[in-house]
């Protein structure tokens, strides 16, 4: 089901949303892309209620997302902070197994299905060489697979991710881009930030371009990555062309003298 | 995602579960301490100002052997074993929480006011209310250690019971308290300093059971609520925001197991004074036994903080019979050490 915003205002004291209305498609990966202090994270909380709205709607399907119970809509969305902390002492099949957590009583204990998912989901992420390893000795890229699968054992239809290339070397970037992507590819919907436009424009499905708190224009790669774009909202000035493998478009900046 | 759930295995997931834990290493780390509990606190009934065999010391808790000893042992020093018990594990299973919940290494029952608020509450008591007899001492402590805190909650409730701003109001909300134990302590005159400065190094001088009645069912019953609740301590620890996403509501959460943590505190130091290292060291001595898993953190913490106590009780009567060394003083003395030897020891954190 689409998931559908309307009249969002939301943000923090010095920052916010301004009146967002928007429709999300199911099964695709959408990126937010826009500048630093546009929205783009706020809005991924707001969603998935990480933060609370100050007025509007979010609703998939029947689903009235700011209403509902926290552990139902932990049952429907996932969502993977920024920065997530990093847990003490805890080894990756633990910290994969918490995201079994929305569906476990106080106690936490386990069901076999539980343990299912969470095998599913470390061999999704490509770490069941790192099961035993403690997540605070992992590199970056490995960090960030074994908190992808923790997502994943979510066992969630729509997964959020906020900037999740961010701090990784350039291999690790599109490891854990092709992971979401094969996500997408088995039904899951993914909401995405990004913050590096031929990424988002490589790998997604739709985008959603953001400025000052608004959404600036949504659409396919194509229609959304223009220098008309990318000079009003980024103020650059650039040429777009498309990428030579992919043929989505990249951009190169012209000199500023 | 597959539907079918394997069948072959007809054993529940939470009995496998189990026979793993009752395999594994952290077990044997657990048994281990509770015979070590059990062993202290016999030895702690042995020694003191009158030294009493062991076989005495057991015939007499089996109720064999005849009277002599029995006045010693059963009214004066099990007593103090059961408060040094119930007040180690209390405090240490109220440090763990603290340190997951603000996520820094240097929490302990101290940092949300507990310690300083209940000193403050006992000398005003001391220097107000002369008249009221000292056997209230721990109730005007527990009442201070609970204000202080609340104090500390009401100040960092809107900033999301965030790590650093709790530590830091907590640390003001300590000094104001701090000075004012000072100040009286100064201005009191010299013969009536000695009943505060017992109570501030943590003593089970004098405790009877009439204490250990008082005390023995919220902490025992706080005790088994923070226990059920450890698995939230996990989800807690990752970060409020990954908590939130997994269905937690972090603030009713974080504001639900502080309140347990300070109820421990305070009931501990009230009734025992002063033992502030335990809540700090006895969660970290957990954690290198057993990992960061809070089912596991918990129990084990509790154990090292009984043992600890225990021990620091008993070797209090031990050293100078017939004069004691406060509780609170050995465990420090003892307990440092090790503590730094640790922390040297461990790789990261």
């Amino acid at each position: 089901m689409t998931i559908t915003l309307t009249n969002i205002n939301s943000g923090y004291d010095g920052f916010s949303l301004k009146n967002i209305s928007l429709t999300i498609e199911q099964g695709k990966f959408t990126a937010l892309i826009g500048p630093n202090g546009c929205g783009k994270s706020t809005l991924l909380k707001t969603i998935g209620r990480i933060i609370k709205a100050k007025s509007g709607s979010v609703k998939i399907g029947d689903l009235n997302v700011l209403r509902e119970r926290p552990k139902k809509v932990a049952q429907t969305i996932a969502y993977l902070p920024q920065n997530p902390e990093i847990p003490s002492a805890i080894n990756v099949e633990q910290l994969v197994s918490y995201g079994r957590a929305p569906y476990q009583s106080v106690l936490g204990i386990k069901s076999a299905r539980d343990v299912e998912l969470v095998d599913e989901a470390i061999h999704l992420a490509s770490i069941n060489d790192l099961r035993k390893n403690n997540v605070a000795e992992l590199s970056g890229g490995q960090r960030q697979r074994a908190f992808i699968a923790m997502a994943l054992a979510q066992d969630t239809p729509y997964i959020m991710l906020d900037e999740p290339t961010t701090f990784l070397d350039i291999k690790y970037q599109y490891e854990v881009l092709d992971l979401i992507k094969k996500l997408t590819l088995k039904g899951h919907t993914c909401i995405v930030v990004l913050h590096d436009i031929a990424q988002a424009a490589r790998y997604a499905d739709n985008i959603v371009v953001m400025r000052e708190g608004e959404i600036y224009a949504q659409g396919s790669p194509e229609e959304i990555v223009t220098q008309k774009m990318v000079q009003n909202v980024y103020d650059l000035d650039c040429l777009i062309h498309p990428d030579p493998i992919t043929n989505t478009p990249i951009i190169s900046p012209k000199l500023s003298n | 995602m597959s539907q079918s759930i394997k069948q072959q295995n007809t054993r529940p997931q939470w009995q496998a579960d189990l026979y793993v834990y009752f395999r594994g290493r952290s077990f044997v780390i657990q048994v281990v301490l509770f015979i070590l509990v059990i062993v202290a606190s016999v030895w702690s009934l042995m020694v003191g100002a009158v030294s009493i065999p062991v076989q005495v010391t057991i015939n007499t808790l089996f109720d064999l052997d005849g009277d002599q000893q029995k006045y010693i042992i059963l009214k004066s020093r099990l007593p103090r074993v059961v408060l040094a018990l119930l007040t180690g594990g209390a405090l240490a299973i109220s440090g763990a929480i603290i340190q997951a919940i603000i996520r820094n290494p240097l929490a302990s029952p101290k940092i949300i006011g507990v310690n300083s608020g209940a000193a403050l509450f006992a000398c005003l008591m001391i220097i107000l209310l002369p008249d009221i007899p000292a056997s209230y001492l721990p109730l005007a402590a527990c009442i201070g250690g609970i204000l202080a805190a609340l104090i500390i909650f009401f100040a960092t409730f809107g900033r999301n019971l965030s790590g650093v701003h709790l530590a830091l109001v907590g640390i003001a909300v300590g000094f104001i308290c701090e000075s004012g134990v000072d100040y009286i302590l100064v201005a009191l005159p010299t013969h009536e300093i000695a009943t505060p400065l017992v109570w501030l190094t943590g003593s089970f001088w004098g405790r009877s059971w009439t204490h250990v009645y008082a005390v023995w069912l919220p902490l025992c019953t706080m005790a088994a609520v923070g226990l059920t609740m450890a698995y939230r301590l996990d989800i807690l620890h990752l970060g409020a925001e990954t908590a939130t996403g997994l269905g937690l509501n972090v603030q009713v959460q974080r504001l639900a197991l502080l309140l347990i943590a300070t109820l421990l505190a305070s009931i501990s130091v009230g009734v025992a004074g002063v033992l502030g290292f335990v809540g700090l060291m006895a969660p970290h001595i957990a954690r290198r036994l057993v990992g960061g898993n809070h089912r596991l953190v918990l129990p084990t913490s509790a154990l090292v903080g009984m043992l600890l106590v225990v021990m620091a009780d008993g070797a209090g009567r031990a050293i100078f019979p017939p004069i004691e060394i406060s509780a609170g003083i050995l465990t420090a003395i003892f307990g440092a050490p090790f503590f730094i030897y640790i922390m040297l020891t461990s790789a990261k954190d």
